[in-house]
């Protein structure tokens, strides 16, 4: 059980928490989580821990609020214990989702197969809708051609951690970060890495995220604990919070200094826009880009003017298990976040999660991506 | 826990105005309800979330008939528990009126809802070249509904006065649904008994703030600051007057003691040496000239009564400066688990007596005492740190807040400057409010509810 005690009530996580901001209605901010969660522990009769454990559920699992705490409250882990405790439907689908992800992702309708005739499914639509198009989407037309790479990291040997999307569903993210890595000079070393775990984690699956995190560490110790790429802002987060599965702190350590997102090998390139390249471009930060954001400083360097100032405050609505619980919630999210995009006509982002829910959702004509999709790799500068 | 239930007909009635998740009927959903930032807790029979001020009118016209205690709320930061439901009743969540219906560069106005967050309203403000003064240290994440309905004080009420020097005009609906519509858009007007004021601090007992007309001004254009940390409490009083002295009104005047500067240091918020034992956080604003200048005078004036360290502050440097006195509330807990926090006010000369006084008592009966706060205005925070599971400890805790309230109305000052009395201090108002007055004070409450229906139980 995670420490609730240390909660004050004093109530500044609600200034960050976009679920609160979107919806208002209190009983559904991180201060309220809390509070139910101090409830349930000292045993208040009145409570059925059941449907506090629901309520409490309703979390986008953006972690601002555990980043604001000044008493240190992590609240989306007090929500993953809940949930672990009661993961009931919603959690189950989700672990399925995830553990499977090589059979189900590519196919939405095998996904919708799984769902029992009991449960409304028109109540999924979004997050179905978030999939297929994330499968069918095309990707953007790039527009960023490379003209020099930087020579640093050539000779050097590194693991590329795809994760789930760019393996089973978006695969030329993959083959565009492969041909990244290649081009810098970099050996890859193959490994078998699986799901980050950070969506079992805050589903209330443990035990699950755990197994993950154990076959990660297995693969990149059995590679000789080389750095560790990462494409997506949610995956590395995942992996930067791996803290039970090492051998020692030596060990904990050179795995957090292993963990490099792709952007930060390319921000010292040399980059030309072509003339396909959009008048405005939006970037979207992941809440989980919650070290320090090399995908911005590249997209910044290389679009300029271009790029429109993100809104660190918006969350895209995708929720994880939450889109099953309460898509409308995550509408409403979401929503707010597209006014905030307002006046790009092209939207960037570097997390798979981001990248599904804003493509399937984006107002006519505005075109949604991975970061990665601008590089033009078919014809250098 | 409340016994009282509401009957099937008030359960109807409240879902019929208040539908779906706007009416809130199970102990889970209205937990969060139960409770503010005094960490007091009373359940609600009901919470309910109007979108309009019809809505709230058919409500007050319905709780007025059935005698039912309605509780105003909006995001449940403050520290005495205004908001909690101590006799069973309704709260209301005004959250989801949070809109800005006009913002207007000429008459320098803005009109806004009471559940929009007060540093969303100044973000908006400046967007458009304007500025709302009032800042208390909850800005990011409490409301100017609840700001209003306690007359939030804050950093800059030095220069620019409190909350209510901002409120030209208001809506309000009154028990009995009549909807009231006071003062206006100008800057001035003498018409009438001022009831626009009679509202700001008014704490929910005369209605609900439904509409807001806030003042405006001219955004300025540059802001600088200084923390200087010195040797003992009276060197940083010194080093207050040396500023008032050379003829300077900062926008903020702010001073930490000892104790409140070891929590600092315990959180990891502290960037002063430990030889520090007092500290004053001042900020300056007006045109990048006028800044610059009035930065350099504030630098004479202070390196003449020799601090230990002086740190300025300049755009982000600025903010890492004010985010060490944003974080004083969460660190005092590192003292210890419980807190009792006053906010006496005493006049602005008598705040050097008033620190070193709390500092005897906290001696006296050790237990860390922290004295912060706006001494500029005379308003400091004492914050009685204990721990409430030891009934010593608590006991001294009590005597200690008690003897506080004492020293402040000896020098005369008052208990409360800021926070209110709600259920923490209620019980202590007729040491400072008189009989005749508190008489009045209940004659204009019968006016406006004449049942006493709007946040009972709490204290003037």
């Amino acid at each position: 059980m995670t420490d609730t005690g240390n909660c004050i009530l004093c109530g500044k996580c609600m200034e960050v928490c976009p679920l609160l901001r979107a919806s208002g209605q209190e009983e559904l901010s991180p201060r309220a989580k809390a509070n139910l969660s101090a409830l349930l522990a000292s045993d208040i009769e009145a409570l059925q821990e059941k449907d506090a454990a629901e309520l409490a559920g309703l979390c986008l699992g953006c972690g601002r609020c555990k980043q604001k705490c000044p008493q240190g409250v992590d609240v989306p882990a007090l929500v993953a214990d809940l949930r672990g405790k009661h993961p009931g439907f919603r959690g189950w689908l989700w672990n399925k989702w995830l553990k499977h992800a090589r059979e189900l992702w590519p196919s939405t309708s095998l996904a919708a197969r799984l769902i029992p005739s009991g449960m409304q499914p028109e109540r999924l639509s979004p997050f179905l809708k978030a999939m297929q198009l994330l499968k069918s989407g095309n990707g953007l037309k790039p527009f960023v051609r490379i003209k020099t790479l930087p020579k640093n990291h050539a000779g050097t040997s590194m693991m590329l951690f795809s994760g789930c999307t760019a393996r089973y569903v978006r695969p030329e993210w993959q083959h565009t970060a492969l041909d990244l890595l290649s081009r810098l000079g970099i050996d890859v070393v193959k490994g078998k890495f699986g799901c980050c775990g950070m969506g079992l984690e805050c589903a209330g699956f443990q035990t699950d995220a755990a197994q993950m995190r154990d076959t990660n560490v297995l693969a990149w110790r059995k590679a000789g604990k080389p750095k560790i790429v990462t494409l997506c802002a949610s995956c590395h987060k995942g992996l930067a919070e791996y803290s039970k599965n090492f051998e020692d702190a030596v060990e904990a350590r050179q795995w957090i200094e292993a963990l490099t997102p792709i952007s930060r090998l390319v921000l010292q390139g040399c980059y030309v826009l072509t003339p396909q390249a959009p008048e405005w471009i939006g970037y979207h930060r992941p809440c989980h880009m919650q070290h320090q954001d090399t995908d911005h400083a590249f997209l910044s360097a290389v679009l300029g003017e271009k790029l429109l100032e993100p809104d660190d405050r918006q969350c895209c609505g995708f929720g994880g298990v939450m889109q099953l619980g309460s898509p409308e919630l995550c509408t409403q999210v979401n929503e707010r976040c597209w006014q905030s995009l307002d006046g790009a006509d092209t939207v960037l982002t570097g997390c798979s999660a981001c990248v599904a829910q804003l493509a399937a959702s984006a107002p006519e004509n505005i075109q949604v991506g991975h970061w990665l999709e601008i590089l033009d790799l078919e014809d250098d500068a | 826990m409340n016994t009282r239930e509401l009957t099937r007909p008030q359960k109807q009635f409240l879902s019929g105005v208040f539908p779906e998740e706007d009416c809130l009927l199970s102990p889970e959903r209205m937990a969060a309800f139960s409770t503010d930032g005094s960490r007091l807790r009373a359940m609600p029979l009901a919470v309910v979330r109007p979108e309009n001020s019809e809505q709230v009118s058919e409500l007050l016209r319905w709780a007025h008939n059935e005698r039912m205690p309605i509780y105003a709320r909006a995001r449940g930061t403050g520290t005495v528990g205004n908001t909690v439901p101590v006799q069973p009743g309704i709260v209301v969540s005004m959250l989801r009126m949070d809109r800005i219906l006009d913002m207007n560069q000429s008459d320098f106005v803005a009109e806004v809802e009471p559940g929009m967050v007060t540093a969303d309203l100044q973000a908006a403000a400046a967007a458009k070249g304007m500025f709302y003064p009032p800042d208390p240290a909850s800005s990011g994440f409490s409301t100017v509904g609840g700001n209003v309905s306690t007359c939030a004080g804050g950093l800059r009420a030095i220069k620019y006065g409190v909350t209510r020097d901002y409120v030209l005009g208001l809506e309000a609906v009154l028990p009995g649904g009549r909807i009231l519509q006071t003062g206006g858009r100008t800057h001035k007007d003498v018409v009438g008994l001022d009831l626009t004021r009679l509202f700001a601090g008014s704490a929910g007992k005369l209605g609900i703030i439904t509409r807001l007309t806030l003042k405006l001004l001219p955004l300025p254009e540059a802001t600088a600051s200084l923390l200087a940390g010195f040797c003992s409490i009276n060197a940083a009083m010194d080093g207050a007057a040396a500023i008032f002295q050379a003829g300077i009104l900062p926008s903020a005047l702010e001073f930490m003691d000892r104790s409140t500067l070891n929590a600092l240091r315990e959180a990891g918020s502290s960037p002063l040496p430990d030889t520090v034992q007092a500290a004053l956080l001042i900020q300056t604003d007006g045109s990048e000239q006028g800044v610059a200048l009035g930065l350099n005078r504030l630098e004479s004036a202070l390196k003449r009564v020799t601090p230990e360290r002086l740190l300025i502050g300049r755009g982000a440097d600025e903010k890492q400066l004010w985010d060490v006195r944003r974080s004083i509330s969460p660190a005092s807990f590192k003292l210890r688990p419980d807190k009792m926090g006053e906010d006496i006010a005493v006049p602005r000369g008598k705040v050097a007596s008033a620190v070193e006084a709390v500092h005897e008592i906290s001696a006296r009966l050790n237990l860390p005492i922290m004295c912060f706060g706006h001494l500029g205005d005379g308003n400091i925070h004492v914050n009685i740190m204990h721990n409430a599971s030891w009934p010593e400890e608590l006991a001294h805790a009590q005597q200690a807040k008690e003897e506080v309230f004492r020293l402040a109305l000896s020098l005369g000052g008052t208990i409360s400057g800021e926070h209110g009395t709600g259920l923490t201090k209620a019980a202590f108002v007729d040491q400072q409010l008189g009989s005749n007055e508190q008489d009045v004070m209940t004659g204009i409450k019968h006016v406006f509810d004449p049942h006493g229906i709007m946040n009972p139980g709490k204290g003037w």
